[in-house]
C-alpha cells in the first residue's frame, strides 16, 4: 500500500514539490525582507521557521484526498477488506516522507545558515520533524472535514488545534537557547504525536465515509 | 433464504431528504445468478448499488452480503489516475502479477498504449482499463453501474462474455445498464 501510495505522489510533482518550494522561498525571502544585520537576524528566524512549516504543510494536504474522492478511488479503497484507517496512515505517512522529511532537512540547513550554530540545528532537526508530522496530521483532519468544498481553506478549520505546538517549539526552543534540558519538550511533542497518528486516522476516516455515503 | 443466497435484502427503503427514492424493496441473489437493476435516470439505482456495497446505509430495512471475499466493483468513477501510465495504473490496481493480464490487454487492443497517460486516452480506451480490475478479479460478487457505456462492439461482447463465463463458474453479478445486453439475469425494476 505504501508502495502505491509512493507511486502516486512522486509522479505528482507539484503537490509535492509544490509545498517544499513554498517552504524554502519563505525561508530564503526572510532575510531579504528584513534589515536586521547578521547577529540579529535569527531573533525573528525561528518564529518565521515553525510558520514556514505550518504554511507548507497546510499545503501539501491540499488535494490529499480530492483527487481520490473525485475519481472514485475512495469507494475502492472503502471497499476493500483492510481497515480504512490505515490507509489513511499510510497516505499521511507517504506525504510526510516526501514533503515533512525535505523540510526538516531544509529547516536544519536554513538554521545552520542563519545561526551559524550547529549544535543549535541540529537540536532544531527532531523539533521539525515531529511537528511537521504533527501539523500534516492536524491539517489532513481539516482537508478531509472540507472535502467536498475542494479548498485549502477547509484545512484552517484545524489551524486553532496547531497553536498550542506553536507554543511548544517556542518554549522548546528557549530551552535550547538557554541550554536548558530540551528534551522534555521534545517528548511531549512525541506524546502528542502518539495520541494524534491514532486518533486523527479514525476520525478522518469517519469523515471520508460520512461524506462518500 | 437459504445457503446458496450470497446477497439478501429486506425491506430496504431510502430517500433523500423527503423524496423517496424506492421503499420496501426485497432481493436475493444466489451464487452463479445476475442481478439487472433497472429503472429511468434519477430512480437511485446507483443508490442501490452503494446500499449493496455498504458505502451507503439504507433508511428502513436490512442487508446481508455473505461474500467472505473482496467486492469487484466497477461504477461511474473510473478510479484511474490520469497523470499515470495506463501502466502505472495497472501497477496501481495491483494486477501487474496477473497471469491474464496480457491476454486482456491483446483482446481489448491496449497492449500498444502502456507508456501512454491516461489522460491521453480515448474515454472508452479509459473504460477498457478499468475494466480490467473486473476482468482479473478474484472476487464472488461483481458489480457494475453501467459497464458498456463507452464500449465499442468487441469489448461490449467480450464482457458480456466474460460475464457470462462467470456465471458459469458460480460467481454472482449485479449490474444497471441501459444498454441491451445478453446476460441472463434477474430483473428488479426500481419504480420512478
Amino acid at each position: 500500500m505504501f508502495r502505491l501510495e509512493l507511486l502516486k505522489l512522486r509522479k505528482k510533482t507539484r503537490s509535492w514539490l509544490g509545498p517544499i518550494l513554498v517552504f524554502w522561498l519563505i525561508m530564503l525571502a526572510y532575510p531579504l525582507t528584513v534589515e536586521f544585520l547578521q547577529d540579529k537576524l535569527e531573533i525573528g528566524f525561528f518564529s518565521v521557521l515553525w510558520i514556514a512549516i505550518l504554511i507548507s504543510m497546510m499545503l501539501a494536504t491540499e488535494d490529499i484526498f480530492t483527487e481520490d474522492f473525485n475519481d472514485g478511488s475512495l469507494e475502492q479503497t472503502l471497499i476493500k477488506n483492510l481497515s480504512f484507517s490505515i490507509s489513511i496512515v499510510t497516505k499521511i505517512f507517504t506525504y510526510w516522507l516526501l514533503i515533512g522529511l525535505p523540510i526538516s532537512i531544509l529547516s536544519f540547513i536554513f538554521s545552520l545558515g542563519t545561526t551559524e550554530d550547529f549544535l543549535l540545528s541540529i537540536s532544531i532537526f527532531p523539533l521539525a520533524i515531529i511537528s511537521s508530522y504533527i501539523f500534516l496530521n492536524l491539517f489532513v483532519l481539516g482537508n478531509a472535514l472540507s472535502l467536498n468544498k475542494g479548498s485549502v481553506l477547509g484545512a484552517l478549520v484545524t489551524m486553532p488545534l496547531a497553536l498550542p505546538v506553536l507554543i511548544v517549539l517556542g518554549k522548546g526552543l528557549i530551552a535550547i537557547q538557554l541550554n536548558i534540558n530540551f528534551l522534555s519538550f521534545i517528548f511531549l511533542l512525541l506524546g502528542s504525536l502518539s495520541i494524534i497518528i491514532v486518533v486523527i486516522p479514525v476520525v478522518v476516516s469517519y469523515v471520508i465515509k460520512a461524506h462518500l455515503e | 433464504m437459504n445457503n446458496n443466497s450470497l446477497i439478501v435484502a429486506e425491506n430496504i427503503g431510502y430517500k433523500i431528504n423527503e423524496n423517496k427514492l424506492f421503499h420496501r424493496m426485497s432481493f436475493n441473489i444466489n451464487r452463479g445468478e445476475a442481478l439487472h437493476i433497472k429503472g429511468s435516470n434519477g430512480s437511485g439505482k446507483s443508490t442501490l448499488i452503494r446500499i449493496i456495497l455498504g458505502i451507503t446505509q439504507p433508511v428502513k430495512g436490512v442487508i446481508e452480503n455473505k461474500s467472505t471475499k473482496e467486492i469487484c466493483y466497477l461504477g461511474h468513477k473510473n478510479a484511474l489516475k490520469s497523470y499515470l501510465t495506463l501502466e502505472d495504473n495497472i501497477n496501481l490496481m495491483q494486477l501487474n502479477n496477473n497471469m491474464m493480464l496480457n491476454d486482456y490487454l491483446e483482446k481489448l487492443e491496449l497492449k500498444k498504449y502502456k507508456d501512454v497517460t491516461v489522460s491521453n486516452l480515448s474515454f472508452g480506451q479509459q473504460k477498457k482499463l478499468a475494466l480490467l480490475r473486473v476482468f482479473l478479479n478474484n472476487s464472488d460478487l461483481i458489480i457494475l453501474d453501467e459497464p458498456f457505456v463507452g464500449l465499442d462492439d468487441n469489448a461490449h461482447l467480450e464482457l458480456t462474455t466474460f460475464l457470462n463465463n462467470e456465471l458459469e463458474k458460480n460467481k454472482s453479478v449485479i449490474f444497471t445498464s441501459h444498454i441491451p445486453c445478453n446476460i441472463n439475469s434477474k430483473i428488479i425494476e426500481i419504480p420512478q
